[in-house]
């Protein structure tokens, strides 16, 4: 389709894409592909065109989300080619997707609902907060999360998930952080990010791979460069990056920050046509400080 | 009704490569993923008279060998495998698969120990293919596991594979008998030389070849192919050269590799990025510093780097060098556990000498040199 269709298929939007939008009361979304390449080398233009004639539906699908008309859950079934992406045998792939699912636990409902209760502690914890902090190597990061509603993501919009997340205030990042977790954008690795705040707004980057792609994608639009999200990844069944969002963002002991759009549950008011998902591992070193407390150390929230 | 870019391939394997005669035994091994190349060879070979036996793997086989075996018995040669060895006239190999990274995790000195079991019976099967008692060709089947590799999709890729090898029109065998007859005048041209020396972009570097025998790649032993290489002598070469195309070794990858030498020696081994796996492979052993192959890919039909070193040292336009064993056939003597290609893009700036007069310049053999 994105390779020969004409620009009048690639923007058509047929009726059964329309009633998903509109009528479905729950969407369950399998990623499975059999080659991460298959699209390389499509032209972008042509996929954000794609992307750009769906934007209301996909607006649709949050309003009703928020409404609680729709609930949708995103999953992954494990392939050769997600294996050979990770770098890794299918079995052992297999091995690795389902552990971080809790699958291998004897009662995986109840193992999440457990992590549920215990993330909503952290969430309760973080809901008075007013000022983050984020400290380690590379890193020193203020950001202000002041009358922004906090997420607990147990499991049921990502599966599997392990996080809590919040959108910052759009203006009040300032100073400068490492991420040395690569950073995947539509097939291709970003390393090495470094990133320089001003005014919520990135005045500084670079990255050690893959530059080019980070200069473009911080001026896709005009609130590119701020942050939509920061989070903590908590699923400690998941300890080492594959270059799967679903599953690196989530790794115990990671935060992460994303630039351009914003959740609107967490109030967050940025939008964007790019959300873009950058991990710092927070495991060695590194703390985060809330309001002039450290609240988390080495990977782990304090008790 | 299979593609009938497989067929065009499965013909040129029986009649051109390996030429099977009737009441020849073939042995054809490959993947289940290339059932259909399989097929279409296991008819050719039929048709022209031989007697086939197969070897089809299937996915994840191989990982649950190399995660599950003991020491024994990753080193037991199963009679078969010797049989195999001993009285085949001809095979076909099959590559590709479902995951190219699927040994990743395994302990690359279980796969080493494999292999090293196995040297005795390489050798003597190294021993018939010079004598003219076997002829092997190992050709590869386009999958969506090499075609992400490539960053291509599968029909992309395919389009790739099967336009290298020619098999995409008719007169496949006709223009594979060309090839081989243009690249066997380049190998005498060639062989009248005593030394070769490579200037371009960060480069410069000079290799004695004298008394060295050129081999003509024409399709017979790789298939697609088109590359003339040799063992240049192993004190002899000086300067420096640049890697513009990352370098794969045993899964790993090492980006933007510089190499100086002295005396036929690696003196300074650097990279962009893992320089350390470079250096641990340049120390491997007393001949993993010297360079044993030098060659030239001629295949115009690859222009594009894919991460399969079958194709990519066959870029038309390109040299590479490998460090490590050389190959006896050359008359080349460097010994060593490492045979590590490395591939230089010379299609921009690039001139090479032979002997002080210029050969070729930008990739391109200059007209005269037959």
């Amino acid at each position: 389709m994105l390779q020969e269709g004409s620009e009048e298929q690639i923007v058509y939007v047929h009726p059964l894409e329309k009633s998903e939008a509109e009528e479905f009361e729950t969407r369950l979304v399998i990623r499975a592909e059999s080659n991460t390449m298959a699209l390389a080398s499509v032209d972008p233009q042509r996929i954000a065109r794609q992307r750009a004639s769906r934007q209301m539906l996909f607006n649709r699908i949050l309003e009703r989300k928020a409404r609680g008309e729709l609930r949708t859950c995103l999953t992954r079934f494990p392939t050769e080619a997600a294996a050979q992406a990770a770098a890794m045998s299918l079995a052992e792939y297999e091995e690795f997707v389902f552990k971080a699912c809790l699958l291998d636990r004897p009662d995986p409902i109840a193992a999440w609902q457990e992590v549920s209760a215990v993330q909503q502690q952290y969430v309760d914890r973080l809901s008075g907060v007013s000022r983050l902090r984020i400290e380690g190597e590379g890193t020193e990061l203020e950001l202000s999360v002041r009358g922004r509603r906090w997420i607990n993501s147990d499991g049921k919009a990502n599966f599997p998930s392990g996080e809590v997340f919040t959108g910052p205030v759009e203006d009040s990042a300032e100073g400068r952080i490492h991420f040395d977790i690569p950073s995947v954008y539509s097939g291709r690795k970003v390393e090495g990010i470094a990133l320089e705040f001003s005014s919520g707004r990135v005045v500084r980057a670079q990255a050690e791979k893959g530059d080019d792609l980070l200069q473009a994608l911080l001026n896709t639009d005009g609130n590119s460069r701020l942050l939509g999200e920061v989070a903590f990844g908590l699923n400690y069944s998941i300890s080492r990056a594959t270059g799967e969002i679903l599953f690196d963002e989530k790794i115990g002991g990671t935060v992460h920050l994303a630039l351009g759009a914003g959740y609107p549950e967490t109030l967050s008011r940025n939008r964007s046509s790019i959300h873009w998902d950058m991990i710092k591992d927070m495991r060695r070193e590194g703390r985060v400080i809330a309001d002039g407390r450290v609240i988390y150390e080495k990977g782990r929230f304090v008790a | 009704m299979p593609d009938y870019r497989v067929k065009n391939l499965a013909e040129l394997l029986v009649k051109y490569s390996l030429r099977l005669k009737k009441g020849e035994w073939v042995h054809i091994t490959g993947p289940a993923v290339a059932e259909e190349l399989i097929r279409c060879c296991q008819a050719e070979a039929l048709q022209a008279g031989a007697n086939v036996s197969l070897q089809v793997t299937l996915p994840g086989t191989n990982y649950v060998f190399f995660k599950h075996a003991r020491r024994d018995q990753l080193r037991f040669i199963p009679p078969l495998e010797r049989t195999v060895v001993e009285e085949l006239d001809a095979m076909i190999s099959i590559w590709g698969g479902m995951n190219t990274k699927e040994l990743s995790g395994i302990d690359p000195q279980r796969i080493a120990l494999f292999q090293a079991a196995r040297k005795p019976l390489f050798a003597r099967r190294l021993e018939r293919e010079a004598k003219g008692e076997f002829r092997w060709v190992g050709t590869l089947f386009p999958t969506h596991s090499s075609a992400q590799d490539a960053e291509m999709s599968l029909s992309e890729y395919e389009d790739f594979v099967y336009g290298a090898g020619m098999v995409d029109r008719p007169g496949a065998i006709r223009h594979w008998q060309k090839v081989s007859r243009r690249q066997a005048r380049l190998v005498r041209f060639l062989n009248r030389l005593a030394e070769i020396r490579v200037v371009g972009e960060d480069t410069d570097i000079t290799f004695r070849t004298e008394g060295r025998r050129w081999i003509n790649c024409d399709g017979r032993v790789n298939f697609p192919d088109g590359e003339v290489f040799t063992s240049p002598i192993e004190n002899g070469t000086e300067g420096y050269v640049r890697y513009s195309f990352p370098a794969v070794y045993a899964g790993r990858e090492v980006q933007g590799i510089r190499l100086r030498f002295e005396k036929g020696r690696v003196v300074e081994a650097k990279a962009e990025k893992n320089e350390e796996f470079l250096r641990a492979m340049v120390k491997t052993d007393s001949g993993s510093c010297r360079v044993g192959e030098l060659a030239f890919g001629t295949n115009y039909r690859i222009q594009r780097f894919t991460r399969n070193t079958l194709f990519d040292e066959k870029i038309g336009g390109t040299m590479h060098v490998a460090i490590g064993a050389a190959l006896p056939e050359t008359g080349g003597k460097n010994k060593s556990g490492v045979h590590w290609d490395m591939v230089c893009d010379t299609r921009k700036g690039f001139v090479v000498y032979g002997d002080g007069r210029p050969i070729a310049r930008d990739g391109r053999f200059l007209a005269g040199w037959a």
